[in-house]
């Protein structure tokens, strides 16, 4: 349960904590884009050392990044393999029914594997270094250009901060209600598909109206203390950018330029 | 709708919006059937945001629900704005057919059925092919097999949890 409570989080003080979380979640949601400017070995060998320079930058064990790779692992090769039997084109090495192997489909499914891995390993990156509510804070600051299109950000940013903090809470309340029904006899894990789908309903429906009094109460409580809406109001936790904010940029801009140039146009 | 009666101001239903939000998040990490074919239940958070806050709402917490999870569980695949455009949709397309209507079977297997084929199948079978470069078609030989079974399974969870739920409030 106390893993739930931190996330992925591990705590560390190498560089990358140091770095403003809306630096380095706009780095990693920009990191897919870029990925796709590699075409060719180089673009991918240069992409792969830059990630590989951000992983080891964190000075965490290399366990925790297998970790993140390690669910997703069967996925990745089914896919490479999907990849490599499935494209055709350039010299054709093997073939059978609807199965080829090419030197194109080969390219492809080594590709597809690194893109794959990296991808994951820079998210890793990203959630094992900072804490969920600093990711939460600069998702917020990420919307709010959104603004101009009258989308209600505050409220957004009101939604987001009240799910992240009951998500633990519920997922204790929710065990706990799968205990309370086991304790008289309720079975989640047997039985044809109608009774599982039964099943769900005891641990449901308490949770569901424990979520409508929490709203209620908690309502009540923001209330009498001041709160009347989203707007005229101060910030108490403030992200501040700094010199190691620098660094970041300055990876990035360095990756994205050394793409541009290597890659085949 | 007695839901809305009961959370009487604005607040009260941006709060009760969080908390169906983290109850979408927590419900995604629980999954029921055997290992063949696991359902991850976090489908019925989507119902849910559809039934009760209808197709505006619905949609921004199904996108929340992603980006909350995305930063307390960290996304599996990486993040992509795709996956939170694929988490809105759910919610739209449920609310479409559930919200402010009564709990009938059809609506339930024709939106179930909607969201499979648009956003389990389509959107995100799209996402991949963006994302890693898959080939479309391998991409999607690669999904048909679990997207052919688990609507059926869905939509039997569905129908118990729509008529449990609707039974709460009328109690209330």
């Amino acid at each position: 349960m106390s893993k739930i409570i931190v996330g992925r989080y591990i705590p560390g003080n190498s560089l990358v904590y140091k770095i403003d979380p809306r630096g380095k979640l706009l780095i990693t949601i920009l990191f897919i884009f870029v990925i796709f400017l590699a075409n060719n070995p180089i673009t991918y060998a240069i992409i792969t050392v830059f990630c590989l320079a951000a992983v080891f930058a964190t000075r965490l064990k290399v366990r925790v990044f297998w970790d993140g790779v390690k669910p997703l692992i069967g996925l990745i090769f089914f896919t490479s393999l999907l990849q490599l039997f499935f494209m055709t084109g350039g010299k054709t090495y093997w073939q059978w029914w609807i199965f080829t192997i090419s030197s194109y489909g080969l390219v492809n499914a080594a590709y597809t594997f690194i893109r794959f891995t990296l991808i994951i390993l820079i998210s890793t990156v990203m959630t094992v270094t900072t804490m969920p509510l600093e990711i939460a804070d600069a998702m917020e600051w990420l919307l709010k250009p959104l603004k101009i299109f009258k989308v209600p950000v505050d409220k957004i940013a009101l939604v987001i901060s009240i799910a992240l903090r009951f998500v633990p809470t519920l997922f204790d309340e929710t065990l706990k209600i799968m205990n309370a029904q086991r304790s008289r006899g309720a079975d989640f894990n047997d039985g044809g598909l109608v009774k599982r789908a039964k099943a769900i309903t005891p641990i449901l429906v308490p949770l569901f109206i424990h979520s409508l009094e929490t709203a209620i109460d908690l309502s009540t409580a923001m209330e009498s203390r001041g709160y009347r809406g989203s707007s005229g109001r101060t910030k108490y936790r403030v992200l501040n950018w700094s010199k190691y904010d620098l660094i970041s940029l300055f990876y990035f801009i360095a990756l994205v330029l050394l793409l541009l140039i290597f890659r085949n146009h | 709708m007695s839901v809305k009666k009961i959370l009487r101001t604005n607040l009260q239903q941006m709060i009760f919006l969080g908390i169906v939000v983290a109850m979408k998040i927590i419900l995604g990490q629980f999954s029921i059937g055997p290992i063949t074919v696991k359902v991850g239940l976090g489908f019925i958070g989507s119902v849910l945001l559809g039934y009760f806050f209808g197709p505006v709402w619905g949609t921004i917490g199904g996108g929340i629900s992603d980006l909350v999870s995305s930063a307390i569980f960290g996304n599996q695949g990486g993040f992509f704005i795709g996956f939170t455009l694929t988490a809105m949709a759910g919610p739209l397309i449920y609310a479409l057919f559930l919200y402010d209507k009564p709990v009938k079977i059809w609506r339930i297997i024709a939106s179930t059925i909607l969201v499979t084929l648009i956003v389990n199948i389509g959107m995100n079978t799209l996402w991949l092919h963006i994302m890693y470069n898959l080939d479309f078609k391998a991409a999607l030989i690669q999904r048909l097999p679990k997207e052919t079974i688990v609507p059926w399974i869905q939509m039997v969870v569905i129908y118990f949890v729509l008529q449990a739920v609707s039974r709460v409030k009328v109690k209330k």
